[in-house]
């Protein structure tokens, strides 16, 4: 008997008495900009509401004035990424702009799917990451968040401030391996 | 060894283990910050109680329905009886990948199934990635806790093992930069490339994804730069649906350290195209704990190490005073199932005081079944010589009452006259290793309660 078989034998042999699964829950919640806002500041991330008719491109100058590579379908791009792209490219990204599908006003994390990533690393390999998001999209939380998203799809991401770690004496150092700093420019 | 002995090695240090005591309580006060801010904090633990449990009892469904959607989605799925086993079928994907070397995110699964080791012996570098986990991994220790694998270290050790391995300078100890220096020797792992392990937080049935969570990111940059992903898991790790992901996400993080979620919550259902990916799928033990009516409700757990960081023994004896994988009260009701010979000490590293019960996010009754393993644990002959004897003579002087009373008597007289060194030496009375006899009563209660008898 190969070990799937035997597993699952040992399984249905030892399951417990049946019992419900309950109901998907939804506890409502303020799904406003203040929250949003108030939780992305608290993990490290910074929210910055875009003026209205404000280009995205000065925002991102003003943002990134050091910026030389920046990877983006949002906004002229200094380099091209695309899912083909080598990881030595990927590495020397300073700057990812991309698009967030929607945000979770209770802790600040924005849902990037692999479509809006050009590359599946670009998100963590790029230094710094900026996420455009829709004021519009901001849910309350989790429960709307993967109602909202129905299909969490091939790939992809709740990202919720930037990189971070505390393994050394739990002091909160920002920018462990993903990106160091994270903005959402809200429009 | 068993746990007084490792705890007692680990508390020879007042200082450091003050100090361990107190951040670990610091971050359970972080947990409890977090939680309070969600009024459906306590709903939301019962859900997931709920869940798990209705997953449990049809596991052999979902198994197969999620073996089923991953296939569909062009992943590979393999199954693993024992740890021996998963450790082969990983050396054989690296080989057939060509790999010699790897990174690894955290997965408390392949500490259990000892693969580093495994694969070192096979000639395949393996890379921890989790800044925490690197640290142990030169250290060449184990995790001393399942979300902060290094908490049992200062910032000096940490300096020390830096300078030594990544060659900072000498005596730096500031968290900044030593992680910094950690980031930029891991890029250079995370460049080459061939092969990316994680463990495995939720296996979703109903689309045959798995969810890693993160802070550092190190899971997405391993797997989405290498071209193999292997991810490792469980066979506990199902939950039935995408939404049921709501309550798991909202709990995590709140009850592991505080924060509202991990940085990274990360879904990986198909691998990217020309690249591979693979799940190992684990029993190691966990379909008989699944068979035991008062234990399988610690294939719950989630690994968040609220559990540990409230422990009042787990506080002051350290993650390594286990020996076990999994440390804290969570391990102590994993562990006997493993080994209960080997970890009959255990579930007695405990003063059943039920807040690991409390705290726990998918409400495992962890302390009523730490006192359970220790009837089972009894009943085996598997206590300490002196415990036994100590019960067997408690017992035959508790059934017979004239020997109790002539046995209190002279306790009562013989602590009034008996030097100190005598009543308190640590080899005839280990109780007063730290603790001083209460002063001795004129007369027992018994003589009291006759005494008032008469005078009415």
């Amino acid at each position: 008997m190969s070990s799937r078989e035997s597993i699952l034998a040992a399984v249905r042999r030892n399951r417990p008495e049946p019992a419900p699964l309950p109901p998907v829950a939804d506890f409502g919640g303020a799904a406003t900009v203040e929250q949003f806002t108030h939780w992305l500041h608290f993990i490290g991330g910074q929210v910055i509401r875009l003026a209205a008719g404000q280009p995205l491109t000065d925002a991102v100058r003003q943002l990134y004035p050091e910026a030389v590579r920046v990877a983006s379908d949002l906004i002229p791009a200094t380099v091209p990424v695309d899912q083909h792209t080598p990881t030595a490219v990927l590495e020397a990204v300073d700057v990812a702009v991309l698009r967030g599908e929607l945000g979770v006003a209770e802790n600040g994390a924005v849902w990037v799917p692999e479509a809006n990533m050009l590359h599946r690393a670009l998100p963590m390999i790029s230094q710094h990451l900026a996420l455009v998001l829709d004021h519009r999209s901001i849910v309350a939380t989790m429960h709307q968040a993967y109602a909202a998203v129905q299909h969490t799809g091939n790939y992809g991401v709740f990202i919720a401030g930037p990189s971070k770690t505390a393994d050394i004496e739990q002091s909160l150092v920002i920018g462990a391996h993903g990106a160091r700093s994270l903005v959402v420019l809200l429009r | 060894m068993s746990h007084p002995l490792r705890a007692a090695a680990f508390t020879s240090d007042a200082e450091r283990t003050t100090w361990h005591d107190e951040t670990l309580w610091f971050v359970r006060q972080k947990r409890d910050k977090a939680v309070y801010g969600i009024p459906e904090f306590q709903q939301l633990r019962q859900l997931a109680s709920d869940i798990k449990e209705h997953t449990l009892s049809r596991l052999d469904e979902y198994l197969e329905q999620f073996e089923q959607n991953a296939r569909a989605n062009g992943v590979q799925v393999h199954w693993a009886a024992d740890a021996e086993e998963h450790n082969r079928i990983v050396l054989d994907l690296i080989r057939k990948a060509g790999a010699t070397s790897l990174v690894k995110s955290k997965s408390m699964l392949t500490e259990e199934c000892h693969l580093n080791p495994y694969l070192v012996n096979n000639g395949i570098a393996v890379v921890d990635t989790d800044l925490g986990e690197r640290i142990v991994q030169l250290r060449e220790e184990a995790p001393s806790h399942l979300v902060l694998p290094a908490i049992h270290l200062k910032k000096e050790d940490v300096g020390e093992t830096f300078h030594q391995h990544l060659g900072t300078p000498k005596g730096e100890k500031d968290p900044q930069a030593l992680t910094e220096a950690a980031r930029l020797h891991l890029r250079e792992k995370f460049l080459i490339g061939e092969v990316a392990i994680t463990g495995v937080n939720f296996a979703v049935a109903e689309t045959g994804a798995v969810v890693v969570c993160t802070n550092e990111g190190n899971a997405d940059l391993g797997v989405n730069l290498a071209r193999v992903h292997i991810a490792c898991m469980g066979l506990e790790k199902l939950i039935p649906r995408t939404a049921d992901l709501g309550v798991f996400t909202r709990l995590l993080a709140r009850s592991a350290t505080g924060q509202p979620v991990t940085t990274y919550t990360s879904h990986f259902a198909r691998p990217a195209a020309g690249r591979e990916m693979h799940i190992v799928i684990v029993d190691n033990g966990r379909t008989r704990q699944l068979g035991r009516p008062d234990f399988r409700a610690s294939l719950k757990c989630i690994r968040c190490g609220a559990c540990m960081n409230t422990c009042p023994v787990y506080r002051r004896s350290g993650g390594h005073s286990y020996d076990f994988t999994v440390p804290g009260p969570i391990g102590a009701i994993l562990s006997p199932n493993i080994d209960m010979r080997q970890h009959s000490s255990l579930p007695f590293a405990s003063t059943l005081c039920g807040s690991c019960t409390d705290v726990c996010p998918v409400k495992i009754d962890i302390h009523a079944q730490l006192y359970k393993w220790r009837q089972i644990i009894a009943q085996e002959g598997e206590l300490p010589a002196a415990k036994k004897l100590g019960m067997k003579l408690l017992s035959s002087v508790l059934a017979r009452p004239g020997i109790y009373r002539l046995g209190g008597k002279i306790a009562r007289e013989g602590l009034r006259f008996l030097p100190h060194g005598l009543t308190h030496a640590q080899a005839l009375n280990p109780w007063a290793k730290a603790r001083e006899l209460p002063e001795a009563p004129k007369q027992s209660f018994r003589d009291w309660y006759a005494q008032q008898a008469v005078k009415q």
